[in-house]
């Protein structure tokens, strides 16, 4: 009868309502009783009581039940039973009666008590269920373990009305303020749940009956999982480096094996006695061509090694930008193709790793040279502001106690510092179609232009943007197709960037021409 | 380089070979080596300007680098192909045995693969050069010991007729006729069983055992020096006289 299940609510209605129900009930008994009284035996109506015992003893329990066996017996006695208006303790019916009741009483509030403790009994476990899968959902599903864990740990403590909850994934012991409860997984310790000690005896009982297994088989999938996101991911790395390193030995067996070929050429070629003396010095030179190109190549190898390898710690020193560039320059070396250098004599110094930046321009020049078509490469470089407001240059760097002594010279922070230099690396070649912008940073990756004399190992963008991002500075590339590429560095001046007299002015802004020899190209034949 | 310096004396005009890879200090090297050896060597870096220099003079042989920057030695092979019969070397750097199929597939004669020594590529380019002025038809061929008498279909070993399956003449013809050439699986198979066996290597690599059995010296199975058909590891397999 699902109309009645509120007589069977897990907490009973309060007892001063029980007390009013027992009494009005016990008083229509009596009154029932009256009009009965005519057509039975007055003694065989005690059982008129019995319904009103029942429902007392069933919703209030066995107390207010006891109570309502007593009054109805007192009040039958009283009223119905002769001699009336009196209690007659010695008349046997009234034991009868009175223990009748009784015995309903007890029977009755014993069994609607088991059904009771069944029903709340089932409501925890439904909230038990409920909470582990919600549990299971926060610490299965969730990306961090940890924030899975702070999830599960609250709603566990609001579903079970605890202080406070905490999961931890190492062994802890409790102490005066927190209980500890172990996680284990086998004989293993996986984790400990940690609650607030003033949790009630009950609620212990359960944590450790029934909350901590299901925690503990929870915890331990969601390790596992972990365990298995963490490969996935690694395996995912292993297999994309595994490309690149295919790539890789694809492009340096190509790479390494030209100038191998040509060596060896030109070795064979010098073994023969015909040889005129000017075939004799060009083999000579190809050979030293090559030589220097593999020997270039392995030193980009390394470079670019060492850069993944997040090996390539730079060694911060104050450097002239207007030196760097003329020193990247004469490494490029004479090749035919000019530079043309316009360099803003106002430069501050920047904190760089002096070679490798130098290793980052003199690949993006070469670059530039090879792709410029015999045009003079633009090189230009200055200091821009920032937007941001130029009051924080005046912070004193703790870090750096040389830069401090010389802030504190007159002048030093008053003349208004760009926030960038920005060097520019024009050149006049094919350009860069938008889609290829980005891509000529990867490592052998080779526009599709003629190779010829100064063609390139693929590597050098790749070195040069490293190099610059590892000084905390940007390379990138703008083009328009047809009208050449500007290459941008972008290099940070540190807050407290003073200027040493490493800046000439006489030297910088001067336009400069780095001619050099033209290189010899193979006739065509025929 | 007494080879090298050899070839210099034989007679006739100079054989042009054109030499295409965009490598300027390989091609410098290897005009000087061509010259010595008896050749009159040009040079083209890309694919158009050997095509155009091709057309302009044919030359009669070419050295082709399978990387080229305007396209592959292979697409340049198939359109010299398209209208010469001339001898095709192809220069791979890839190390790729795909690539070198692909080539040969497309019509180049034989492959030399970076970094090589110039006597071997000295020593294909003339072995090419020679197959390519043998008149079509022949009635025999002679290997040292080993006689192949076409229009009979006679094998001699030593002067001892030697029996071979239909298939296993066929399969000696093919490679006998295109002595000193780079036969790669797919060309045998079709020369020999028709266009629908290309994938069946298997079966070809029985029947060159067999093959090898009867007629090579000493050629008992599971020996691994061959001295008339060679095997080119992942390609095919060339006959050499």
């Amino acid at each position: 009868m699902p109309s009645l299940s509120f007589l069977l609510a897990p907490e009973p209605p309060s007892r001063r309502v029980g007390l009013a129900v027992a009494v009005a009930a016990v008083a229509l008994s009596t009154l029932i009783i009256y009009p009965l009284g005519h057509i039975a035996p007055i003694a065989s109506l005690g059982v008129v009581y019995i319904p009103a015992v029942l429902i007392v003893s069933v919703i209030w329990g066995g107390g207010l039940g006891f109570l309502t066996a007593v009054l109805s017996a007192a009040t039958f006695n009283f009223f119905h039973l002769p001699p009336t208006g009196h209690f007659t303790i010695h008349d046997s019916r009234n034991w009868v009666a009175l223990i009748t009741f009784l015995v309903v009483a007890a029977l009755a509030s014993w069994l609607a008590e088991v059904v009771r403790a069944r029903t709340r009994d089932a409501q925890e476990r439904r909230r038990e269920a409920d909470l582990a899968a919600e549990m299971a959902r926060v610490l299965l599903r969730g990306n961090s373990l940890d924030e899975a864990l702070r999830t599960a740990a609250a709603r566990l403590a609001q579903t079970l009305e605890l202080s406070s909850a905490r999961i931890e994934m190492d062994a802890r012991d409790g102490d005066e303020r927190t209980v500890a409860f172990p996680l284990r997984e086998g004989s293993g310790r996986i984790g400990t749940l940690l609650v607030g000690a003033d949790a009630s005896e009950a609620n212990l009982r359960r944590l450790q009956e029934r909350v901590v297994p299901a925690l503990e088989a929870l915890l331990s999938a969601a390790l596992e999982r972990e365990r298995l996101l963490g490969g996935t991911v690694e395996t995912a790395a292993l297999r994309r480096a595994d490309v690149v390193k295919t790539a890789l030995l694809r492009a340096i067996s190509h790479d390494l094996r030209s100038p191998l070929t040509a060596i060896s050429a030109a070795g064979d070629a010098l073994g023969s006695p015909a040889l005129t003396d000017e075939e004799r010095k060009e083999m000579t030179g190809v050979i030293q061509h090559e030589t220097l190109r593999l020997s270039r190549l392995v030193d980009n190898l390394l470079d670019l090694s060492r850069l993944e390898a997040g090996a390539a710690e730079p060694r911060r020193e104050w450097v002239s930008i207007d030196e760097l560039i003329h020193a990247a320059v004469v490494e490029v070396g004479p090749g035919g193709e000019d530079f043309s250098l316009s360099i803003d004599p106002d430069l501050p110094l920047v904190r760089l790793d002096a070679v490798q930046m130098e290793r980052a321009l003199v690949n993006v020049l070469e670059n530039a040279r090879r792709h410029s078509g015999g045009h003079p490469v633009s090189v230009r470089a200055r200091a821009v502001r920032s937007l941001a407001p130029a009051g924080r240059a005046a912070t004193p760097s703790p870090a750096d106690g040389e830069a401090d002594a010389d802030a504190s010279e007159p002048g030093a922070v008053s003349r208004p510092r760009g926030d960038r230099i920005i060097i520019r690396i024009v050149d006049r070649g094919p350009g860069i179609p938008p889609a290829q912008l980005e891509r000529v940073f990867e490592p052998f990756y080779r526009a599709g232009t003629p190779g010829g004399e100064h063609r390139g190992s693929g590597l050098g963008l790749a070195i040069a943007r490293g190099f610059t991002e590892s000084n905390g500075g940007t390379l990138h590339v703008e083009s328009l197709p047809g009208q050449g590429a500007t290459f941008v560095f972008e290099l940070p001046i540190a807050d407290q960037a003073q200027e040493a007299d490493g800046v000439r002015d006489g030297d910088g802004a001067a336009e400069r021409t780095a001619a050099g020899a033209g290189a010899a190209r193979s006739e065509p034949g025929g | 380089m007494s080879t090298v310096g050899a070839r210099k004396q034989e007679a006739g005009p100079r054989p042009r070979v054109l030499v295409v890879d965009d490598e300027p200090q390989i091609v410098r090297a290897l005009k000087v080596v061509l010259r010595e050896a008896g050749f009159d060597a040009s040079a083209a870096e890309t694919a158009a300007e050997a095509l155009d220099a091709a057309a302009v003079r044919p030359p009669e042989a070419a050295i082709v680098d399978l990387v080229l920057p305007d396209g592959d030695g292979i697409e340049l092979t198939r359109r010299l192909r398209e209208w010469s019969e001339m001898p095709i070397l192809v220069l791979s750097a890839v190390g790729e045995e795909s690539q070198k199929v692909r080539a040969l597939e497309a019509g180049a004669d034989d492959y030399v693969t970076k970094p090589f020594g110039t006597r071997e590529l000295i020593a294909r380019l003339h072995a090419a050069l020679r197959r390519a002025g043998r008149p079509e038809e022949e009635p025999t061929i002679t290997a040292e010991g080993l006689e192949i008498d076409l229009a009979a279909r006679v094998v001699r070993v030593d002067g001892e007729p030697v029996h071979l399956t239909p298939i296993e003449f066929e399969l000696l013809r093919a490679l006998a006729r295109n002595r000193g050439r780079l036969m790669t699986h797919r060309k045998l198979l079709v020369d020999v069983w028709g266009p629908e066996y290309v994938e069946d290597i298997q079966p070809l690599r029985t029947h060159i055992a067999r093959l090898r059995a009867k007629i090579e010296p000493g050629g008992e199975a599971g020996s691994s020096e061959h001295r008339y058909i060679l095997t080119e590891p992942g390609v095919g397999y060339r006959f050499v006289d």
